[in-house]
């Protein structure tokens, strides 16, 4: 069925507001990375790349980039072996405490960040063990396999597994079943998830703040500028970190738009379509 | 199920025992970085009568709370534009919305400042339009700068989830009121928020739950009267190294947000809001 398009102005209006409302600050932050002077406010003195080379210069900031980057992979690899084991048991099992893995799936993600962070030290603090990158990856699990499970478990609900039954009726071993009939249909779902956790643990924050050992990550490094100076530099770090989760945000949503059209061609609107 | 129990036991260690440890520290006595026993009450005791507690939790509640309402309000118009008027605009629309989600949270922060600031874009735009001399310098590092940011954060979250809402809402539904005489206020006011109460809400406690439990942006553009219950938490285990009362604040903010969740659910259950509206079509 075929809606009639509504018309408002003052809505439209407000959504035009609402846009410039949520990309200005993002692009003031952007103009001033290619100030050339040492100021982050106006006037704006034309373009330069001077902050870029300064950055890119920086041992500490080198560092951090790798250390995130090192993070990221490894938290986002991990998550999506875990995760899409425990997707597909989840969502192909008749087990009866079905609700309560579902909860615990939940839990971490309903709660601000600060709970898990200062569990996961008292933890840590308790146990004796040494804050470090890995205890990082670890608070950096905590939250993206929770996430990860909820997006890919729903696309494994949405395959029939009927498929799944006639390919073990033909004599497939579980593990060709579980590669040849389902993996094809649901791949672009979990390499768009993949793309969105390795930028959430890029950039993640507020539970790394209390589990770092003494190398930062990126997010770390900028709030540790923040509280020192404030140059055009620290502009520079979140451009490039700004436009890192952007990008990685606009692959998932290409690669999730794509799948969903190919799923069903009737589909105008891709994931999001309504009808 | 076996495939699931990996991740769940990687979850219940890094996670479910944390969390009890936690718990359990909240009770206990702290010295600088250590703690052990004796068991008592004394954090949760100096937590309550502290004025400073008081004051911080007073702030996050009072942030929280008008975050999470102005969110809602503003996501709600935009997530009914683009169910209902956005035609060949809506994926264009909800492309940009959605990924300003994934946009660095940190950076987000860090923005406003170039916004608020004394030389901040919102300054130099009002003194080029003549309308103010001097700077206005009460823009940033107060509640308002915490609030406007936070609003910035949640903002495109609450219009996806409403989005997903409004879904199956049909749209012939708003035509026969326009056809029974509502006008464009009526069928606001007596169709679509009452239709949309049971997302509103959850979206408001969401968003009040995370809003006041933040710590980063009251640090960076609260200045001194914007400071919100999460700094302390923080403070107490990374500065201060007293656990106990760092553990014993945040159970006490767990249990306002208990205690918030379940007044509006026990007000939800008197104004006959059901939990959720399910269409047939």
């Amino acid at each position: 069925m075929t809606e009639e398009r509504r018309r408002s102005i003052p809505t439209t209006i407000f959504v035009l507001i609402a846009l410039v409302f949520l990309f200005l600050p993002l692009v003031i932050v952007v103009l001033f990375s290619f100030q050339s002077t040492g100021s982050v406010v106006f006037p704006f003195h034309g373009f330069s790349l001077r902050w870029y080379k300064t950055v890119f210069e920086s041992e500490e900031f080198l560092e951090a980039v790798a250390t995130s980057l090192k993070i990221a992979a490894i938290a986002s690899l991990l998550t999506v072996v875990f995760g899409t084991a425990a997707s597909y048991g989840i969502s192909r099992s008749r087990f009866k405490l079905r609700w309560l893995v579902a909860l615990l799936m939940v839990i971490p993600l309903s709660l601000p960040g600060l709970f898990i962070g200062a569990s996961l030290l008292s933890f840590f603090d308790q146990t004796g063990v040494q804050l470090s990158t890995t205890t990082v990856l670890a608070g950096h699990l905590v939250y993206l396999l929770p996430f990860y499970i909820i997006i890919v478990r729903a696309a494994f609900d949405r395959a029939d597994p009927l498929l799944e039954e006639a390919g073990a009726d033909l004599g497939a071993s579980p593990w060709r079943v579980f590669t040849r009939v389902l993996l094809p249909r649901v791949w672009p779902v979990i390499a768009g998830t993949a793309c969105l956790m390795f930028a959430l643990s890029l950039d993640e924050f507020v539970i790394t703040f209390f589990v770092i050992g003494d190398e930062p990550t990126l997010p770390l490094f900028i709030w540790s500028r923040l509280r020192e100076t404030v140059d055009p530099s620290i502009n520079v770090i979140s451009t490039l970190l700004l436009l890192t989760t952007l990008a990685l945000g606009v692959v998932a949503l290409l690669i999730g738009m794509r799948s969903a059209r190919r799923r069903n061609p009737a589909i105008e609107g891709g994931p999001f379509a309504d009808e | 199920m076996l495939l699931a129990s990996p991740a769940m036991l990687f979850v219940f260690v890094v996670f479910v025992i944390p969390f009890f440890t936690f718990a359990v520290y909240s009770v206990l006595t702290s010295e600088l970085f250590s703690i052990g026993p004796p068991v008592t009450l004394d954090s949760y005791r100096h937590a309550i009568e502290s004025d400073s507690v008081r004051t911080l939790a007073y702030n996050a509640g009072l942030i929280g709370a008008i975050v999470a309402f102005v969110t809602v309000a503003a996501a709600l118009p935009i997530a009914y534009w683009l169910r209902f008027c956005a035609g060949r605009w809506r994926l264009p629309v909800l492309f940009l919305i959605t990924s300003t989600v994934i946009a660095s949270y940190l950076v987000r922060i860090y923005a406003w400042r170039s916004v608020l600031g004394t030389h901040g874009l919102a300054n130099s735009a009002l003194e080029s339009l003549g309308l103010i001399d001097h700077p206005l310098n009460f823009l940033l590092f107060n509640r308002f700068a915490v609030g406007i940011a936070l609003v910035h954060i949640f903002l495109p979250y609450v219009v996806l989830l409403l989005y997903a809402s409004f879904g199956p809402m049909p749209s012939a539904l708003l035509e026969c009121a326009q056809d029974l005489g509502a006008g464009a206020f009526r069928r606001w006011t007596r169709v679509i928020i009452p239709l949309m109460a049971p997302p509103l809400l959850s979206s408001w406690m969401l968003v009040f739950v995370l809003s006041a439990g933040d710590y980063v942006t009251p640090q960076l553009l609260g200045g001194t009267t914007g400071v919100m219950i999460g700094v302390e938490v923080q403070n107490q285990f990374k500065s201060v190294g007293d656990y106990a009362s760092g553990a014993a604040i945040s159970f006490l903010m767990l249990g306002a947000f208990a205690l918030t969740y379940a007044l509006l659910r026990l007000t939800m259950h008197f104004a006959k809001v059901p939990q959720r509206i399910e269409w047939s079509s």
